[in-house]
């Protein structure tokens, strides 16, 4: 919508001939305006919409990967499983992977940045509304694309790290892993333009007074992670260049009879592949670093450290990929450099464990679901952390690489850290995004079913891992499971439990999500007595999140609005939440402007499935996807950022020039 | 009665915690990466365990103060803390004591590397390469072993225990890793690369190893067994692998065998000193016919008892235990009678015969090898008759 507030017409106003403008969609269709309806969602431009639509195509996601998962676990229950045959099994470990990595954690941390860095910044959008709209549909329809193999010949098989030459034509004749590397590149286009909208947005838009040093924890890191996928998405987006061109037009950057060295790729992937790790991980790094102040009742224990060892993990993070490749014959000095460098990145991290165990110490800390999450949280990411050092060991990992154990270690930190961070995110923030406070009685047996089924899924994986059972192999033998009651064969059955476990779990959230769609109880302004600026706005937030842009004097800004210090050093309450809305609303800004809704983002995010399909199949296809990008790009280029009023049915009467108008209150 | 027996169990609980979680392991498991068996694996061994002792102190000492937080400070009503922003002097303590346990740690893991990639002090040198989806083992000339052609098996690695082996290790088609836990470390196989890793064993016995570096479809199904014996009897096994063709007598089944052999397995599978009919030496010709360009030589079936990538036992499973679970002492003699008629895995070697792969998921199905222009990775089915079945059985047999 053009503007904020639009007054209702009251009189009818006589019809106007529309002028053709670039407005109008190069004079076919007028500009989509409507703030509500299913129109408004698909072409909206609003950070927060996109972020709510940005999270529900990754719960999607998140539960097809689960599925996947539960498929894993079904035919790993018991020796030589007939669930899944070998074909599958490896389409499905490789599409369980790609999915919760690609489709699930980034896009749900690109839902949170995407409602909450604007939030938290007192900004009222992000800088680019029409890009942001456009990664949001270029990552749907990435993420759509990838899983259409499923029903063309076969997923991807290749794994999720798809090293070469088993990636290439003639070891994977089918069309799997064409639609996986085609897939990745439109979402990885997604990720990038998030990126750079998301950094500009940060270092551009931030609220009066709101130095680097008071940005709320959360955005700092979603900034470092908007970095990393700068300078990460870039490499791995040649080193699919490099296997599309390989498989389907003959080049052969991975084929050792033409001189290749198939070790290329596993550098390019890696070199992505771990600052990857850090982008999953940092936004939940940062819910956590707001959850634990807020329900400990005081600030972050050493913010400016937790700061600077996010931003060192990011700087760091660059420098250990190869520890991925201990086993794949680097040389004794490759091998002890990238030790070293592994063991140096631990420290950063550790620094955060240590800040979050200090920020509950001394604390008042008030149970809820969201906090609950963010405890468990730490102590299973530390455990994750540890089982890393352990192969930060060069010599130890060459036992443990390609074994259960990294599988644990891997889940540990990713479900451990980053899965644990995200649905804390959901407790914390869910009555702010959609004002109803999600039940905590369901709540907490959702956190307690995840939690007991993560350990008993990923726990008996370290033992699995250290006695020897391989990752990756669709059946295992008897013949290699030991003896003992708690033979292999125990331990993978009570992963296989474990797992459905962690799947109740997440089917009580989705039914906690639908109970508070349908029946919940409305949020307080303030209910978590929170200290950061996206608390300061309605449930949910007003379409431009602020009436008055705050100025900031602290960090932590709301809850200083809200206390202050008394005279023998207490914490008093000085102002209600409802009263520093009252003051903000009194005090409203007379003009706000607002990009509207634009048709552009969503068909130039189609045009890219279409080239992608065209590559695989028919040329002239992907011409035509190129022409639909093209037309889409120049469409978008040429459309202003607000709608005429001619666009509005009726036409709005603002004044022409500026297309402002005065709020109605 | 009963609540003095719960509360005695409570009073015994975390102790019993302890000992479940340390008997939590499997006993006896084959590819136990903590029960080393040689120097290289030991090396590993004794670096890991006070690491992960380490950690497991550290991730105590989190848990507890966690713990201790959430019940310390839990809101029993008491008033908001006093709103501090941290400590610097502790944070700085508690960044610069991980670093320095990390620092000791670091120390000792560098050392460890460069002492594992030593290969000054090699003794013995055997070719390792690996193709979808089995270990193909060949012996360079090496006099002081007795080795004077070159020996060329699969499935099992038989080696002298007690002798620091350099494996000199690659791949024909994609990567895969070569690993025997009880011996070291893994190493992959690159195509195009010729890489190293030192193997040794203590004692004589098997040692079990699986590919760990995925690689399509059948990588859960290439195994390896490494056979280390005593000098003596890796004596005997090399003259064994070195004497020369015989030919079954006339008029027996195994003599049919070898004619079905002739028309059907030698297009990939080559067994030394077989001749056709009109004399000329039987040459496998596997490159026409398989991507990786080799199948494995068959020419001493029977004296290793695993076939099809070490998926498949070739003796019965009471002669593979009687192998698998003999002392040191007794184990080459008994390794060296090699599969016998009464022990041979009868049902698991037709199945094989008669169609490999629907027994080992490979790439045999002619719609899915255009890529390959035709060649297949892996055994196709043949269409072999049973009766040509038993009579390959009896030829195979004579190949001890």
């Amino acid at each position: 919508m053009a503007i904020i507030e639009r007054s209702t017409p009251q009189v009818a106003l006589p019809l106007v001939e529309v002028p053709v403008t670039a407005s109008s969609t190069f004079g076919v269709l007028k500009r989509p305006v409507a703030a509500t309806g299913w129109k408004s969602w698909l072409f909206t431009v609003d950070h927060k919409k996109i972020g709510i639509m940005y999270g529900a195509a990754a719960m999607f996601f998140f539960v097809l990967g689960g599925i996947e998962a539960l498929l894993i676990r079904l035919q790993l229950a018991a020796p030589n499983g007939k669930v899944l045959n070998a074909d599958v099994y490896n389409q499905m470990f490789t599409m369980h992977a790609t999915t919760m990595v690609f489709l699930f954690v980034m896009p749900m941390a690109a839902a949170f940045a995407n409602y909450f860095i604007p939030l938290q910044i007192g900004a009222r959008d992000v800088a680019f509304p029409r890009l942001n709209a456009f990664g949001l549909w270029a990552l749907i329809s990435g993420g759509i694309f990838l899983n259409l193999a499923w029903f063309l010949g076969g997923a991807a098989d290749g794994g999720w790290f798809m090293y070469a030459p088993n990636s290439g034509p003639v070891f994977s004749p089918t069309h799997g892993i064409d639609f996986w590397a085609l897939g990745l590149q439109i979402t990885g286009i997604a990720s990038l333009a998030g990126a750079i909208n998301l950094i500009v947005t940060l270092l551009n838009m931030r609220a009066p007074g709101m130095s680097l040093m008071r940005l709320p924890i959360f955005s700092w890191m979603a900034l470092v992670v908007q970095f990393l996928l700068l300078f990460a998405v870039p490499v791995i987006t040649v080193a699919l260049f490099l296997l599309t061109f390989q498989r389907n037009f003959g080049a052969t950057f991975f084929d050792v009879s033409a001189g290749a060295d198939p070790l290329l790729w596993q550098h390019l992937f890696w070199i992505f592949g771990h600052p990857e790790v850090y982008i999953l991980v940092l936004p939940s790094f940062g819910i956590v670093s707001e959850v634990l102040p807020v329900f400990s009742r005081k600030p972050l224990f050493g913010y400016p450290f937790v700061v600077f060892s996010g931003a060192a993990i990011g700087f760091v993070g660059w420098g250990v990929w190869a520890h991925h490749m201990f086993a794949s014959g680097l040389g004794p000095v490759s091998v002890a450099v990238f030790s070293m460098t592994t063991m140096l990145i631990a420290v950063p991290t550790g620094v955060k464990i240590v800040n979050w165990t200090l920020t509950l110490w001394g604390g008042k800390l008030w149970f809820t679901t969201a906090m609950k999450f963010s405890i468990a949280l730490i102590v299973l990411f530390t455990i994750g952390g540890l089982s890393g050092v352990t192969h930060a060991v060069a010599p130890a990992d060459t036992q443990q690489t390609d074994t259960y154990y990294i599988v644990a270690h891997l889940h540990y930190v990713l479900f451990g850290g980053a899965v644990l961070g995200l649905f804390s995110g959901f407790y914390y923030w869910w009555p702010k995004v959609f004002g109803k406070m999600l039940s905590e009685r369901i709540g907490t047996w959702n956190f307690w079913l995840m939690v007991i089924g993560m350990n008993l899924t990923f726990g008996p994986m370290h033992i699995l891992g250290l006695q020897g059972q391989p990752r990756r192999m669709y059946i295992w033998t008897e013949a290699r499971a030991g003896e003992g009651f708690f033979n292999l064969g125990f331990w993978n059955l009570v992963s296989s439990i474990g797992a459905f476990v962690i799947a109740s779990g997440v089917l009580l959230f989705l039914i906690n999500v639908v109970r508070t769609a349908r029946s919940g109880i409305p949020a307080p302004l303030d209910p978590w007595d929170s200290r950061s600026l996206e608390w300061m706005t309605t449930n949910p937030p007003k379409e431009h999140n602020f009436d008055v842009i705050p100025t900031v004097h602290h960090l932590d800004e709301f809850f200083h609005r809200k206390y202050k210090e008394g005279d023998n050093g207490e914490m008093v309450k000085i102002k209600t939440a409802e009263e520093i809305l009252t003051e903000q609303e009194q005090a409203a800004d007379k003009h706000i402007h607002m990009p509207s809704p634009s048709y552009w983002p969503l068909v130039l995010a189609l045009g890219l499935p279409i080239t992608a399909y065209g590559v695989i199949y028919s040329i002239p296809i992907a011409v035509f996807g190129g022409f639909v990008i093209l037309f889409a790009a120049f469409g978008l280029g040429l459309e202003p950022a607000t709608a005429k009023d001619t666009d509005f049915d009726p036409p709005t009467d603002t004044d022409a020039t500026s297309g402002e108008v005065v709020p109605v209150d | 009665m009963i609540a003095s027996v719960l509360r005695r169990f409570r009073r015994w609980l975390p102790a019993s915690a302890i000992v479940i979680a340390l008997s939590g392991c499997a006993t006896n498991a084959p590819q136990d990466t903590w029960k080393p068996k040689g120097p290289n694996a030991a090396k590993i061994d004794n670096l890991q365990k006070p690491i992960f002792a380490v950690a497991g102190i550290i991730g105590v000492i989190v848990f507890a103060a966690v713990i201790y937080c959430v019940i310390k400070f839990r809101d029993r009503g008491q008033p908001i803390p006093h709103q501090s922003h941290g400590n610097p002097a502790l944070e700085i303590t508690l960044t610069i004591i991980p670093a320095l346990i990390l620092t000791v740690v670091g120390v000792f893991t560098v050392r460890t590397v460069f002492d594992l990639a030593k290969t000054n002090d090699t003794e013995m040198i055997i070719n390792v390469t690996g193709q979808q989806w089995w270990w193909e083992y060949d012996y360079p000339v090496q006099a002081q072993f007795g080795i004077t052609q070159p020996i060329v098996t699969s499935g099992q690695l038989v080696f002298p225990a007690g002798t620091k082996v350099l494996l000199r290790a690659t791949s024909r088609d994609v990567i895969h890793s070569f690993w025997i836990p009880a011996l070291n470390g893994k190493r992959d196989v690159v195509p195009g690369r010729v890489q190293t890793n030192r193997i040794e064993a203590d004692l004589p016995g098997i040692y079990a190893g699986q590919c760990t570096e995925f690689c399509g479809l059948s990588h859960a199904n290439m195994r390896m067994e490494a056979v280390a014996l005593s000098k003596e009897d890796f004596a005997k096994w090399v003259a064994n692998q070195q004497s020369a063709y015989v030919a079954p007598a006339d008029g027996t089944l195994a003599k049919e065998g070898e004619s079905v052999f002739l028309s059907q397995c030698v297009r990939c599978h080559q067994v030394n000193g077989l001749t056709r009919a009109d004399g000329s030496p039987a040459i496998a010709a596997a490159d026409e016919n398989v991507w990786s360009g080799v199948a494995p030589n068959l020419t001493h079936l029977m004296s290793r008892n695993t076939f099809a990538g070490a998926m498949f036992d070739l003796a019965k499973p009471a002669c593979r235990d009687e192998v698998w679970e003999s002392d040191p002492a007794t184990f080459g003699g008994k390794y060296l009678q090699g599969v016998t008629e009464d022990c041979l895995n009868q049902s698991a070697l037709r199945a094989w015969l008669r169609n490999a792969p629907a027994v080992k998921p490979m790439y045999t199905n002619p719609a899915q090898l255009t890529k390959t222009g035709g060649k297949t990775r892996g055994m196709p089915f043949l269409g072999l008759s049973e009766s040509d079945i038993e009579k390959l059985v009896a030829y195979l047999l004579t190949r001890s």
